[in-house]
């Protein structure tokens, strides 16, 4: 009644205005004081300006990362052409055999701590007494690992000769950046600064390495070598005709494959002789052979004395080990929660449910970093050191931060992803669907698992698919939790890899960006490990979105 | 099929089938006693009472909002997947069990009562796993048990020569028509005692519908089946027994040419003649 009265009022009371002619309201479009643009046109500008911002900053941030990453290319090719220049190369050669001569005398090592514990468990002696037994086998251990010194010498004199040309070549280096900086700062300078710099510039002087002269001492070793192989070998020979026997049958199989890896070595050294014979320091280094350095390469070692080494392997690797691992865990987890709120739950579990889910994603991973390793990592180790869980692989765990620590806690922030995504697909599902199959005497399980499942599958493909790119880009969680040790995952522990401790891409680059010297290769190589990262996210996206076009037009 | 009842593509005049009506002695697969219906705090049925007899076909017409579909859809205890939807008072009996009594598997019930939709709804399977999903659930892995099913209900829905070549492609290239037809071959498959078709030509165009209709005569032989339609002259021509809706009560069930040549109650008369709704 009152909307009524108000309407009959404003009908009333509205005075009539003169009515103007169609022809002159159609010609009276308003200019705005912008520019003169329309508030349409105005309006249209502002979101076009945003939108125009946001592609312009990615388009800035690929390029930038992008051209710092390729200029690691030419670096590191310098890198290793100084490696085999001043001859590194060489000695890193002969290196392998020594390293392999050692590694030998752990083997013979293990062997006598199988014995004292044979000797004390099952005869029952006391340390000392044990250790009396084992004085012969001690004997041989001791004289079979004498035989390397020479070799060991060897190699010291060989690594200080090399070390001190690499010195004087990094010195060399960093005066050339030094003068090369001088030289720069002269162009903005007033006049009596630049002569100033000049001079000094002028004051700098580079030494320039002949590399070939250099190298001759070293090289001047072959016969040495040569010589201190084949006493080596005569020596091991006679050592090995008094090695102990047994009364254990495992020690002396153990004993007998010790010998073998005697005859392995023999090759080896022989192998090591023929590359160093054929070692030519003039080679050149291949650009392809600076980049697969970096693309296969299984080492990543920064700021050494000896040489550094940037490949990206074993960061490759523990990044995807840790990734798979999450999503290994958060795609049941993610897939089921949302099948159950979606088909399952009541509206009144529903409400609360989903909210929750998705509210794990507001937790900051660095919260979630250091309950990792405050708790799960504690709990983790606790839990692998009860004797019952003795049969799982790599139990009881050598290290308290490792990937499946990481991994843990990646999958619970990959959860909110996979479920909403998975959840969405699911409730894309139609309708009719459902009713077609209930209405054929299906069973809800029945119907989850034939119906609704596959018709949601690329969309929970998608949703995995995101779900990696999450965890794989996230940083803080594993640099606090994945136990940031530079190296590959070692695959000979079986399934026992998962909890050995990695380092990961993002890892190493929000680690080491701070410390480095802008520009320098290092620099350089991180910006890799960033374009390597990125070119993942990329084709992750890419792949979800595709995926999520086809299923679109599947269901109609 | 073959013994068709007209051509009936082009809208006709109110014509009643020609088939001779029910015999009021055919035994009633399902009775309905005062049924009252609830969608949470709102009444959709009001004390519904009526028996639908075996092998025959009985429409249940009205204006939108009526509950015929309401009332189906109790038929299977399809309600049951809508929150808040009860039978608040009354029974249905099928075969003489209440299908309201806890006791009752209502998978096995559906797998009884079978049901075909408004808008056809093959799963984005093939044609041969479409026919077969209702056998595979059921635990049926026999191929040969199963291509015969097949090749059964794809004739039994007057589809199989046109789909025989192309069983294993998807039922969604199908057209339309076509796709309502592989939804009844997939409902007759399970081998059900009573059909439920919910509006199954209201999307089809006139010579799908024709097809349909024409199946529907010849399913009676085998099945009860319970239609619900918009189109009063499908009901005409292809139901023995018509029940007319309105407001969520029973207005009027009887023989399908009483209910269109003369009925009792002035509101039927009103809907069939096409004065409202």
């Amino acid at each position: 009644m009152l909307t009524l009265l108000f309407r009959m009022s404003a009908t009333t009371e509205t005075p009539s205005l003169a009515r103007l002619a169609t022809r002159e309201v159609l010609l009276r479009k308003r200019r705005g004081w912008f520019f003169g643009m329309t508030g349409d046109q105005f309006v249209k500008y502002v979101f076009q300006g945003n939108a125009a911002v946001s592609i312009i900053v990615l388009g800035l941030i690929t390029f930038t990362i992008f051209k710092d990453a390729v200029g690691f290319i030419p670096m590191n090719h310098a890198n290793l052409a100084v490696y085999r220049l001043a001859g590194l190369e060489y000695v890193d050669l002969y290196r392998e055999q020594v390293t392999a001569h050692s590694t030998m005398s752990r083997y013979l090592a293990g062997i006598r701590a199988r014995q004292l514990d044979i000797l004390m468990q099952k005869e029952g002696l006391a340390p000392a007494a044990a250790m009396a037994r084992l004085a012969a086998y001690d004997g041989f251990a001791n004289s079979f690992a004498d035989t390397i010194n020479e070799q060991e010498t060897l190699l010291g004199t060989m690594t200080d000769l090399v070390t001190a040309v690499k010195e004087r070549q990094t010195v060399a280096q960093d005066l050339a950046v030094a003068k090369k900086n001088l030289l720069g700062a002269m162009s903005g300078a007033t006049p009596e600064r630049a002569v100033e710099l000049q001079q000094q510039a002028d004051a700098i002087q580079i030494e320039v390495i002949d590399y070939q002269a250099e190298i001759k001492p070293l090289l001047a070793l072959r016969p040495e070598i040569a010589a201190t192989n084949a006493s080596q070998m005569t020596a091991m020979k006679e050592i090995l005709g008094q090695a102990p026997k047994f009364a254990d049958a495992e020690l002396n199989r153990r004993m007998e494959k010790f010998q073998g890896f005697v005859q392995g070595y023999f090759n080896e050294a022989a192998v090591v002789a023929e590359k160093m014979a054929a070692w030519d320091q003039t080679k050149p280094v291949g650009r392809l052979e600076a980049f697969n350095a970096f693309a296969f390469g299984r080492k990543w070692i920064t700021a050494s004395f000896w040489q550094d080494w940037y490949g990206i392997i074993p960061l490759l690797t523990g990044s995807l080990l840790i990734a798979f691992l999450a999503l290994l865990l958060a795609l049941p987890l993610g897939v089921a929660a949302a099948i159950y709120v979606n088909q399952v739950a009541r509206p009144m579990e529903q409400k609360i449910l989903k909210p929750y889910i998705e509210f794990i994603a507001a937790i900051p991973s660095v919260v979630l970093g250091f309950f990792g390793i405050a708790m799960l990592g504690e709990t983790l180790r606790r839990l692998s050191q009860l004797p019952a869980l003795d049969w799982v692989p790599g139990f009881p765990m050598a290290e308290r931060l490792n990937a499946t620590t990481a991994a843990c806690l990646l999958a619970l922030m990959a959860i909110p992803t996979i479920f909403s995504l998975a959840e969405d697909a699911i409730n894309n599902v139609p309708r009719s669907f459902k009713e077609a199959s209930f209405a054929l005497g299906a069973t809800r399980l029945q119907t989850i698992i034939h119906i609704i499942v596959p018709a949601a599958l690329s969309g929970i493909m998608a949703a995995m698919l995101l779900g990696f790119g999450r965890v794989v880009g996230e940083t803080m969680v594993v640099l606090l939790c994945a136990g940031n040790r530079i190296q590959t995952p070692d695959l000979s522990a079986g399934l026992g890899v998962i909890f050995q401790p990695v380092h990961t891409m993002t890892g190493i680059i929000a680690q080491e960006m701070g410390e480095v010297v802008r520009n320098s290769i290092h620099y350089r190589a991180l910006f890799m490990v960033g374009a390597v990262l990125f070119l993942i996210s990329l084709l992750v996206n890419w792949l979800a979105q595709k995926i999520v076009r086809r299923y679109r037009i599947s269901i109609g | 099929m073959t013994e068709s009842v007209a051509p009936s593509a082009a809208p006709r005049p109110l014509a009643v089938a020609p088939v001779a009506a029910a015999s009021p002695a055919a035994r009633a697969a399902i009775e309905i006693d005062d049924v009252d219906f609830h969608y949470g705090a709102s009444k959709a049925l009001h004390d519904i009472t009526l028996n639908i007899p075996e092998r025959q076909v009985t429409a249940f017409i009205g204006p939108s909002g009526c509950g015929k579909s309401t009332l189906l859809r109790c038929l299977n205890r399809m309600n049951d997947l809508i929150d808040g939807a009860r039978v608040s008072a009354g029974r249905i009996r099928i075969d003489g069990v209440n299908i309201f009594d806890p006791r009752v598997d209502v998978i096995e019930l559906r797998k009884r009562v079978g049901m075909v939709f408004q808008k056809s709804n093959p799963f984005p399977k093939s044609i041969y796993e479409n026919i077969t999903y209702g056998l595979r659930i059921q635990g049926q892995k026999t191929k040969a048990r199963l291509d015969e099913v097949v090749e059964h209900s794809l004739r039994g829905a007057a589809l199989w020569d046109e789909v025989k070549d192309r069983l294993h492609e998807s039922a969604l290239g199908l057209s339309g028509g076509q796709q309502q037809r592989v939804c009844i071959a997939r409902a007759i498959a399970v081998e059900p005692e009573i059909i439920l078709m919910d509006e199954p030509c209201s999307a089809l165009d006139p010579i799908a519908t024709a097809k349909v209709e024409e199946l529907i005569h010849g399913l009676k032989k085998q099945f009860t089946i319970v239609i619900v339609t918009h189109n009063m002259q499908q009901a005409a021509r292809c139901s023995d027994r018509t029940a007319f809706f309105y407001l969520g009560k029973l207005i009027e069930y009887a023989d399908t040419r009483t209910i269109f040549m003369n009925p009792a109650n002035p509101q039927t008369e009103a809907y069939v003649s096409g004065r409202f709704g």
